[in-house]
């Protein structure tokens, strides 16, 4: 990072969080082209609704805009935390409960990929697609239930007959997995 | 469920994965809540599934989502603004020396001035919108007249030219020998339409219409001058519905009409 928060040609999520916090509609906008697309993709993967992953899409970023503040890229990651509350929105939402999610820290996501440019994006989805092809099918599956699904370990053990601890230890495996992309 | 007095590393990656049910999870979090080393390994584990959101198929949202987005901003910006003005002004005041009591008092009188013009501005408007409603009623109450004149007026046509309206001729006789009237009159709708040349009477008399049904008293249809109701050239009037008439009759009665004829006949005609 250069000391006007610029990374090469991108400007840092820190620099942009500047600058909405002097209310700089700009600096969301562009926060925004660089996040959206992957909010909302997630969101409207787990519930299959476009209308309701806008809807969570549009309250994240609005959120941010409320209190850019809250957001210290020393400890913990824009970006990270943007992709976790979504999906808990989402999930809260899949289950018709009364809106109320887990309110996530802030700081409550550890995130060590710079993806604020689209290139970054796209080359970790590759990898992460690459772990994620060469889990074990039930892995991949067990994992995939529970984070888009926001199905317990126990429900996924019904649904698929695979037995609890077998779907637990392969819930572990595949995030051992996935740790080796940030590696 | 712990390791000691942390949370396995298995349990936590299992809550970020969401796996985990309602109950265990939230022990964990309070858990996390406490312990700053639990929290940061949770943090990692977050991390980790966040990476999942990378798996997806990539989408964009409508156009409109973002357009929607920043003009809530905004408002939201205008009105946090708008919040912090007033708030400003009252503070100041307390902050400052005694010395710059007169940069208040400008404000003061500024926006004293400002609440004046507003409140003129308020009241004249509030005076215009009287106004325009006014003549919005007036023109809406034209225009309901101008539609039951409307009505009136197709009633009319619609009598005189249906096959079943008769014409009776009325003549005078004696002293009103050369007057002469004509009555239109359908019976099926009790409506009557008549004229007639008769000389001006002095102002305490007026011509009376009567018609003269096959059984029973005349009924007044109406009059002809002040009082009547005038069509053009015409005067009209309405009689029971499907009263036969033997005849027509005009009387010179009091002014405003009588109950029944009184007066001297002076046109007459039957059918």
């Amino acid at each position: 990072m250069t000391p006007h928060g610029t990374t090469g040609e991108t400007t840092t999520d820190w620099s942009l969080l500047a600058r909405i916090g002097r209310k700089d509609e700009e600096a969301l906008s562009a926060l925004y082209d660089r996040y959206g697309g992957l909010v909302f993709s997630e969101t409207k993967r787990i519930l299959h609704d476009t209308g309701a992953a806008e809807e969570i899409l549009q309250d994240l970023f609005f959120q941010v805009w409320r209190m850019p503040e809250k957001f210290d890229p020393a400890k913990g990651s824009l970006a990270g935390w943007l992709l976790v509350s979504a999906r808990n929105r989402a999930i809260s939402k899949l289950r018709r409960s009364n809106g109320a999610s887990e309110e996530l820290d802030e700081k409550g996501v550890a995130f060590h990929v710079n993806v604020e440019s689209h290139a970054a994006q796209n080359l970790i989805a590759d990898k992460v697609r690459a772990v994620m092809t060469n889990l074990p099918e039930n892995q991949r599956e067990a994992l995939e239930c529970a984070y888009f699904g926001g199905m317990t370990h126990s429900e996924i053990a019904d649904k698929t007959g695979e037995p609890l601890v077998a779907v637990k230890t392969g819930i572990c495996s595949a995030m051992e997995a996935l740790k080796r992309v940030v590696r | 469920m712990s390791d000691g007095e942390h949370i396995r590393g298995e349990k936590l990656e299992l809550l970020a994965a969401g796996a985990l049910p309602e109950p265990e999870a939230a022990a964990i979090q309070a858990h996390v809540c406490d312990c700053a080393d639990c929290g940061t390994n949770l943090a990692e584990a977050r991390g980790i599934a966040a990476l999942l959101g990378f798996a997806v198929k990539q989408d964009r949202a409508a156009g409109t989502v973002k357009a929607e987005l920043m003009a809530r901003i905004r408002a939201n910006r205008e009105s946090d603004e708008r919040n912090a003005w007033p708030r400003k002004v009252l503070h100041e005041p307390e902050a400052m020396p005694r010395e710059s009591k007169a940069g208040i008092s400008w404000w003061t009188w500024a926006l004293s001035a400002a609440a004046l013009v507003l409140a003129v501005v308020s009241i004249g408007l509030s005076w215009q919108n009287r106004r325009i409603a006014g003549e919005l009623t007036k023109e809406r109450q034209a225009a309901e007249r101008m539609v039951q004149d409307r009505e009136q007026i197709e009633k009319y046509v619609g009598v005189l030219a249906a096959p079943d309206t008769i014409t009776v001729k009325l003549s005078g006789t004696g002293e009103t020998k050369k007057m002469s009237g004509t009555v239109k009159f359908n019976a099926k709708v009790g409506m009557v339409l008549y004229a007639a040349d008769l000389p001006k009477l002095p102002a305490h008399k007026s011509y009376q219409m009567w018609l003269v049904p096959t059984d029973g008293a005349p009924i007044s249809v109406g009059l002809l001058g002040p009082g009547g109701r005038a069509w053009g050239n015409m005067w009209t009037g309405d009689v029971p519905a499907n009263t036969a008439a033997k005849g027509f009759v005009v009387t010179v009665e009091a002014v405003g009409g009588v109950a029944e004829p009184t007066g001297p006949e002076v046109l007459q005609g039957s059918e």
